[in-house]
């Protein structure tokens, strides 16, 4: 009895345990996915209840969306619509306060989205209002006094462009303060009298998650006005999956030569790919900066390329298979047992037949785990991209733009759009993780058991 | 005729491995030989490499921003190495037990290492501003000492007067059974929070605003912005170690345990006689990957950096070090002494895991 309470116990601890660490090892993820959907994710104190995590703004977001453009989703406004929404505020004396509306003309933020010149709503859109819908006596607090309702229409009227943001400022007299909006208001400036809107029509998505959006619109290419963080991501996806394919390829061919074949210098490559693996990236970045600025030798220009930095051809040129991708081949065909291919061999196939045809539909699994582990590597990779892909912007991958969105909205603490980028470009890593996780883990041990 | 089937193997093996040796010829033996020709040089990427001997290795010693990133090199790696073993080894005998849903939990720890160093370091950035969450947690903490300690109090007191009553009762029970410190758990987490709530215990106005970044302010000789970084990096990582631990744990037979606990061993000797040296290979593979990847500190560097970030004094690492000398901005490229500084890293990479294979935890064991 005794015996049976005390290992429950220690059950229960251990299970407190697991989910003490998880909180731990989780929660910083989670506080700043949620401070990345706020408007000031360094506000202090640090709340959990926000304007974007209230579903009152996401019908209202919805719906002030579909009416402005039609798309629920990411809204906007389009010509002949027009939207109203409704405020309310309290007034402790019982004159009907002056309200100060106005559609301001702003741009849409700094840093990289400040250059262009995008339509301003200020000299589309036409406020209509506030007009007072209603009044009540109410108390706020101690003190007493009224609640005046106003409703304010905004009109879109004629032709003309589409509209991605119509902001909307409100002003209130001193003392008078908003109690309650169809879309809470996302900042307050002047002590709380100017409650302000970057966007009354902003749909579903475009309010939750607003900084996202920003982050794809906001940093266009100078030349051709595409957005670049859509550009970057491309870019990281085709770079991974040119890499994922070259590696299955290359380290299959080595690895089976390795594991099955007999050559000269056999035990020296395998003894020299040990010590490619300790010597670090920066011995080694300068002489490869050095040969792809030359072409390879001078190799490039006989296809009339001049020079391989700044292309991808360079980087996938010089990143075409790694020692650890060689090792972790070598050892899952060393597990086959080799009666297998002697067959074939006997039969006449080569020992490239042989690979192709009868030891790699074998290796699914090894592929499979390799594929992975490459794609997340070459997603994550940043120093050597980072030396190669410098200019123009354009071909940046997502790390590495990563880095000019630090740059470019640290100083002026938009820290927002910086959070957003960060988790964003975390999420094709952590689909596949949650899918092939199991390879993620195993990984790290096969790529890390060298001997 | 044999011969002959020799030299059609081989000619096989190196058509399979010629990309291979291609990736690894050109972009890593002629690479290095080449970093070890330009370190005894004067080279600024453009005009021909001039022979200066070991000019460059004495320069180094006489650098002091090399001196500085050393130094930092070497107290981040030996700091973050030893804290994501400790920590990893704790977490993993910790969670050693045979429990439904471990994998999920396995799966969770596991998410903060999949993410990329820049995704990771803009989190950082945002972490450690002044008024973000670290400091606010901090100042959480600090404000609400008195319950913590009042918790910890009410705690022990439970624990002592129900173990008490129970020696009175004849049961041998240890201070620290399971069972007692669960309800003692419960009636301390009542009795701070009705402390707190009665107004007996009211927390305390603390606002803590540490400038982590932007400063050039130490603790215990590292700068605050690489405390930054190392907290960040020790927490990334303590899940990936974690996970060999677990794996290696596995592989060590129950039936020890249970002949230990037989002969009255205490959970402490059962650790250091039984788990810790069946461990060895893991821990030498876990250390040594510590090292590699610690030693080449450098996406962390240039985002904490930046705009509006850290000094650079503050935070540079030898790998920071040569990339800031082959591409300065407003200077000439001084590749030589670069070559020399990397060589120095790389030297000192494999310095760290020889001796660590020689003399500390090496798969033939302690020496």
């Amino acid at each position: 009895m005794e015996a049976v309470r005390r290992r429950w116990a220690r059950v229960a601890w251990a299970y407190g345990l697991l989910l003490a660490f998880g909180v731990f090892f989780v929660g910083p993820f989670l506080m700043g996915f949620l401070a990345s959907l706020k408007t000031d994710p360094l506000e202090w104190p640090f709340t959990l209840r926000f304007a974007q995590v209230s579903p009152k703004n996401w019908a209202a977001a919805w719906r002030l969306g579909r009416e402005g453009s039609g798309d629920p989703w990411l809204g906007g406004m389009r010509p002949g619509r027009a939207v109203s929404l409704e405020v309310a505020y309290f007034s402790p004396e019982v004159k009907e306060p002056h309200l100060l509306a106005q559609i301001p003309r702003r741009k849409p933020g700094a840093g990289m989205g400040a250059v262009f010149e995008t339509p301003y709503a200020a000299d589309h859109v036409r406020l209509e209002g506030p007009t007072l819908v209603e009044r009540r006596p109410a108390q706020l607090g101690e003190v007493r006094g009224e609640v005046f309702r106003y409703r304010l229409r905004l009109v879109y009227p004629g032709e003309g462009p589409f509209l991605e943001r119509v902001p909307l400022d409100l002003e209130a007299p001193r003392g008078v303060v908003l109690v309650g909006a169809t879309l809470d208001p996302i900042r307050f400036e002047r002590r709380g009298r100017v409650a302000s809107w970057d966007n009354v029509v902003p749909g579903l998505a475009g309010y939750l998650f607003h900084n996202y959006v920003r982050a794809f619109r906001e940093t266009r290419s100078l030349e051709t006005g595409e957005s670049l963080f859509l550009r970057w991501t491309l870019n990281s996806f085709f770079l991974s999956f040119i890499k994922v394919l070259t590696t299955l390829v290359f380290a299959s061919m080595a690895g089976y030569a390795l594991a099955r074949m007999r050559f000269p210098g056999r035990q020296a490559l395998f003894l020299f790919m040990l010590f490619t693996m300790m010597v670090p990236g920066q011995v080694t970045f300068i002489s490869n900066y050095l040969v792809l600025r030359d072409g390879i030798f001078g190799l490039s220009r006989l296809f009339g390329v001049d020079t391989l930095l700044n292309t991808y051809t360079g980087l996938v040129l010089s990143g075409l298979v790694g020692a650890s991708a060689v090792f972790i081949m070598k050892q899952f065909f060393e597990s086959i047992p080799r009666e297998v291919e002697e067959a074939a061999l006997i039969d006449g196939a080569t020992p490239l037949q042989t690979l192709f045809r009868i030891v790699l539909p074998m290796s699914t699994p090894a592929l499979g785990a390799l594929a992975i582990l490459t794609f997340q590597g070459t997603w994550n990779e940043f120093f050597w991209p980072f030396v190669v892909l410098t200019s123009p912007r354009e071909i940046y991958t997502l790390p590495i733009g990563l880095l000019s969105f630090r740059n470019a909205y640290g100083q002026v603490g938009d820290w927002g759009l910086i959070l957003a980028g960060g988790f964003f470009s975390m999420i094709p890593v952590l689909i596949l993780f949650a899918v092939f996780q199991r390879y993620f883990v195993e990984g790290v041990s096969v790529g890390a058991v060298k001997e | 005729m044999r011969l002959k089937a020799r030299t059609l193997e081989g000619l096989y093996a190196f058509l399979l491995l010629f990309p291979f040796l291609f990736s690894l010829g050109v972009f890593f033996l002629y690479a290095f030989l080449r970093a070890v020709f330009f370190s005894f040089t004067e080279y600024n990427l453009f005009d021909p490499p001039r022979w200066v001997g070991l000019a460059n290795y004495l320069r180094l010693l006489q650098e002091p921003l090399f001196l500085t990133a050393l130094k930092h090199t070497l107290a981040y790696s030996l700091v973050v190495t030893s804290l994501q073993t400790f920590f990893a080894l704790l977490l993993a005998v910790a969670l050693n037990q045979p429990l439904k849903g471990i994998t999920f939990f396995r799966t969770v720890y596991y998410l903060p290492s999949v993410i990329s160093t820049a995704a990771a370091s803009l989190l950082l950035l945002w972490l450690f501003q002044r008024t973000g969450l670290v400091n606010q947690g901090l100042s959480l903490l600090l404000s609400h000492l008195g319950q913590l300690g009042g918790f910890a109090g009410l705690f022990l007191a439970a624990q002592a007067l129900q173990v008490a009553w129970e020696r009175r009762k004849g049961a041998a029970v240890s201070f620290w059974d399971p069972a007692l410190a669960a309800l003692s758990l419960l009636v301390a987490f009542l009795g701070a929070w009705a402390l707190g709530a009665s107004g007996l215990l009211p927390p305390r106005e603390v606002r803590v605003e540490i400038p982590w970044l932007p400063t050039q302010a130490s603790f215990l000789g590292i700068p605050y912005p690489l405390w930054a970084i190392i907290l960040m990096n020790t927490y990334t990582t303590i899940p990936t170690f974690m996970v060999l631990f677990l794996a290696g744990l596995k592989g060590i037979p129950k039936t020890l345990y249970e002949a230990a606990a037989l002969d009255g061993a205490t959970p402490w000797t059962m650790f250091t006689r039984i788990t810790v040296p069946l461990l060895r290979p893991v821990l030498f593979l876990v250390i040594t990957m510590g090292l590699i990847g610690t030693l080449q500190l450098f996406d962390q560097v240039l985002f904490v950096g930046g705009s509006g970030g850290a000094p650079l004094e503050s935070t540079i690492t030898l790998a920071y070090y040569v990339y800031g000398n082959v591409f300065p901005s407003g200077a000439a490229p001084r590749v030589g002494l670069a070559s020399a500084a990397a060589l120095v890293l790389a030297g000192l990479t494999l310095l760290i895991v020889l001796l660590q294979r020689r003399f500390g935890v090496g798969e033939r064991g302690w020496s």
